[in-house]
């Protein structure tokens, strides 16, 4: 089984991000696998732990330093990348075919699987789009997944917490949500394992593809800024304490 | 409006808390200043704390023994003062020096042994039952992970370790000024708070007062630079004063790294301070059972000295200021990921960077200055945490000595150390003094 893992490299979510121009970003930051492609790549590896022979391959379309995105990736599992290079910022449309193309070069896919979105354009797109072109079946916001009888079974979950089971016919794509699993740290032992692994890397122009005829573009970048209302939690240690867990549960709805 | 003071201190970080408390003690009507809103919220706030008693030089290792009696005897150094925060707390863990071409343990070990330091020497199996997830191969030289040669596999062992079962850290550094304040205060201490100080005034050849942003004039007869990485500007206020330094500070950037602890390894309650020269790093535990991995500034890494005023307004450059570089993040990770392999190392870097106030040989100056009755707390270059009650009142009482007639320069002041059996000779620390061959020249001082 081939199991490919579209992996995108992006600006660290704790960096400073600068609006250049109004229309990019200052990219002298750090840029990192995207947080949701980790839980892609954990699923992928686990899935191939499942089925002996099976080969996990990183999919990036990025810029060159986008390798150590990939190589990120084969720390956490994979066996081998595939970087398409480019200096361009391309819409999902021409992400998705560039990714469809790459993957077809060199195999035809078990199970594709994406994060379920990019912290940066955080358009949830691309995997749909891939789905389509490939004509597979595709849930976004996967927390469990199982393959049973030459199916997928899916449990997706929407806003509210709402989770709707599917059953889709393999080859599919995967969107991993946070949930779907805990991605493992790489160890220092992973990293100098997997500094070997192979990556096939070549221009963007080398997949020979003709280019879509929708587009869609970014013409302004505003930064968000947000109004904070900071409020004081007073009482003792133990109601302060109880407070914040109010807080974080009802309010940040993150407990 | 002008107030009047017998002394000002410029800072009130870890080191400028305690010159206030002492010199308060001593009946001195002290002001301390600071830009920023609390005691310890500035390089102070990113220290990692740690009390370990190895050092180059025998003076820095008797005030750092020193120090740790301090540390394990806070509450009555602070004369049992309350602090609505609590307390800051010293967590013993004990501290491991790994014996190898990175530290000069021999040097080390005869400080310990001339100045009593409670120590023993561990095999490589010792240390393996102590720290069941080290790898103690040998891996000097210490390289940059971007150098083909950093994957090289090991091919001997190390020798050992010299353990100090005194030594840990201290799990709130900037509470730890805080508390230092509130013990300043009742013994009479002010301190103001968003008061930046622009210029040192003088009069008739002598210090007369500060000036802060705003236009107030504060006098006092004495003045005290205890201005963390911002020292050397604040020695360029005053007249004379920078010129007539032999040895010179400027601040450096510093980070430090947070790992998680390998799964099923309880670092945080079994885990050792250690300084691993032969990989460049220190490190300590930090709750979360997480790693926090400094630098021992080996030659390879560039070092990047800044402006702080730079830094700390983000200025440097994005991802430069104070924000992590990925570089280095894999240089301190992989390095010490090389002791510990199954050390997870986590995609999103994350950690601390602040400023060292590193001097020309990496030995802090406790001294007068050429302007009479300006002082100076400087180049503590990231090793001076563990010694700040003892400098408070070293400097108080060089402080004192010298407003009373003393020509520290021709006969420096010998400070006879409250715990320990010893007197340092404040010189050591002098200005004046030629670059000392001894010391390290990095961190470990
Ligand atoms: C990352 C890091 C890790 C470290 N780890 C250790 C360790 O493990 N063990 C150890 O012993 N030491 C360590 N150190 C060193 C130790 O923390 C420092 O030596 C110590 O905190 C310095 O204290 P300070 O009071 O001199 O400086 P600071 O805490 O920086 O205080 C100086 C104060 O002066 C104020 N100031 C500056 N200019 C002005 C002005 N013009 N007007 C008014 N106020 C001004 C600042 O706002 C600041 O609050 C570390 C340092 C760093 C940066």
């Amino acid at each position: 089984m081939k199991l490919f893992v579209c992996v995108k490299h992006v600006p660290d979510s704790a960096a400073h991000i600068a609006i250049i121009d109004h229309i990019r970003i200052d990219e002298n930051i750090s840029f990192l696998l995207n947080p949701y492609d980790e839980h892609a790549l954990t699923e992928a590896v686990r899935i191939r732990e499942m089925n002996p022979g099976s080969e996990v391959i990183a999919v990036c379309l990025g810029k060159a330093d986008a390798e150590k995105t990939l190589r990120s990736a084969m720390a956490m599992g994979a066996d081998r990348g595939i970087l398409i290079k480019t200096d361009k910022r391309h819409d999902s449309i021409e992400t998705a075919l560039a990714l469809k193309t790459a993957i077809e070069q060199d195999g035809s896919p078990a199970l594709i699987f994406t994060g379920k979105e990019s912290i940066d354009d955080q358009g949830m797109q691309t995997l749909f789009r891939l789905g389509a072109l490939f004509d597979f079946p595709a849930a976004t916001n996967v927390v469990r997944l199982d393959i049973v009888s030459g199916k997928a079974v899916t449990d997706t979950e929407f806003s509210g917490g709402v989770v709707s089971t599917y059953e889709m016919s393999l080859p599919c794509v995967i969107g991993a949500g946070k949930r779907l699993n805990t991605p493992k740290y790489p160890t220092v032992r992973d990293v100098m394992r997997s500094r070997k692994s192979p990556i096939q890397a070549f221009e963007f122009s080398d997949l020979n593809m003709e280019t879509p005829k929708a587009r869609m573009e970014v013409i302004e970048l505003i930064p968000y800024i947000q109004k904070r209302q900071p409020k004081e939690i007073t009482g003792s240690p133990s109601e302060i304490a109880q407070k914040i867990v109010e807080i974080l549960k009802n309010e940040a709805k993150v407990l | 409006m002008t107030r009047k003071y017998d002394a000002i201190i410029i800072g009130a970080g870890v080191i400028g808390a305690p010159i206030a408390y002492e010199l308060s003690k001593m009946g001195y009507k002290t002001l301390t200043v600071d830009k920023l809103a609390d005691a310890g919220e500035g390089s102070t706030a990113g220290s990692c704390a740690i009390v370990r008693a190895h050092y180059s030089t025998a003076d820095g290792v008797a005030m750092a023994y020193e120090g740790f009696k301090y540390w394990l005897d806070w509450e009555n150094y602070l004369d049992h003062v309350k602090d609505e925060k609590g307390l800051a707390r010293y967590m013993n863990t004990g501290s491991l020096l790994l014996k190898s071409q990175g530290h000069d343990w021999k040097k080390v070990k005869k400080n310990y042994n001339e100045i009593g330091v409670k120590y023993k020497e561990l095999t490589v199996e010792e240390i393996k039952t102590m720290v069941p997830v080290a790898d103690l191969h040998e891996f000097w030289p210490v390289r940059r992970p971007e150098d083909p040669t950093f994957y090289d596999e090991p091919t001997k062992m190390l020798e050992g370790a010299i353990f100090c079962p005194e030594g840990g850290y201290v799990n709130d550094p900037t509470l730890s000024a805080h508390n230092i304040m509130r013990a300043a205060e009742a013994k009479g201490a002010t301190f103001m708070f968003n008061a930046e100080v622009v210029d040192i005034r003088t009069k008739d050849g002598r210090t007369a007062g500060i000036t802060l942003k705003d236009g107030t004039q504060i006098d006092a007869p004495i003045v005290v630079n205890v201005g963390g990485p911002h020292s050397f500007k604040i020695n360029k206020m005053a007249p004379g004063v920078w010129e007539g330094c032999n040895i010179k500070t400027k601040s450096l950037r510093h980070e430090v790294m947070y790992c998680p602890s390998p799964d099923g390894y309880d670092y945080l309650n079994d885990g050792y301070h250690m300084s691993d020269g032969d990989v460049g790093c220190y490190v300590r535990p930090e709750v979360g059972n997480t790693f926090l991995i400094g630098s021992e500034d080996p030659a390879c890494d560039p070092k990047e000295w800044v402006d702080p005023d730079d830094f700390y307004a983000g200025k440097g450059g994005l991802g430069r200021d104070n924000v992590l570089t990925e570089a280095q993040w894999q240089a301190q990770c992989f390095r010490f990921g090389k002791r510990v392999p199954d050390l997870p190392v986590p995609n999103q870097p994350k950690g601390v960077v602040d400023l060292y106030d590193c001097s020309d040989d990496w030995i802090p100056v406790y001294d007068k200055s050429d302007l009479p009755g300006f002082y100076m707390a400087v180049g503590t270059s990231g090793n001076q945490y563990k010694n700040a009650p003892v400098v408070g009142r070293m400097m108080a009482e060089l402080i004192d000595a010298c407003e009373k007639g003393l020509d520290h320069d021709k006969e420096p002041f010998q400070y006879k150390f409250k715990y320990i059996t010893r007197s340092t000779n404040v010189g050591f620390f002098s200005r004046k003094r030629q670059i000392n061959r001894n010391s390290s020249f990095s961190v470990n001082g």
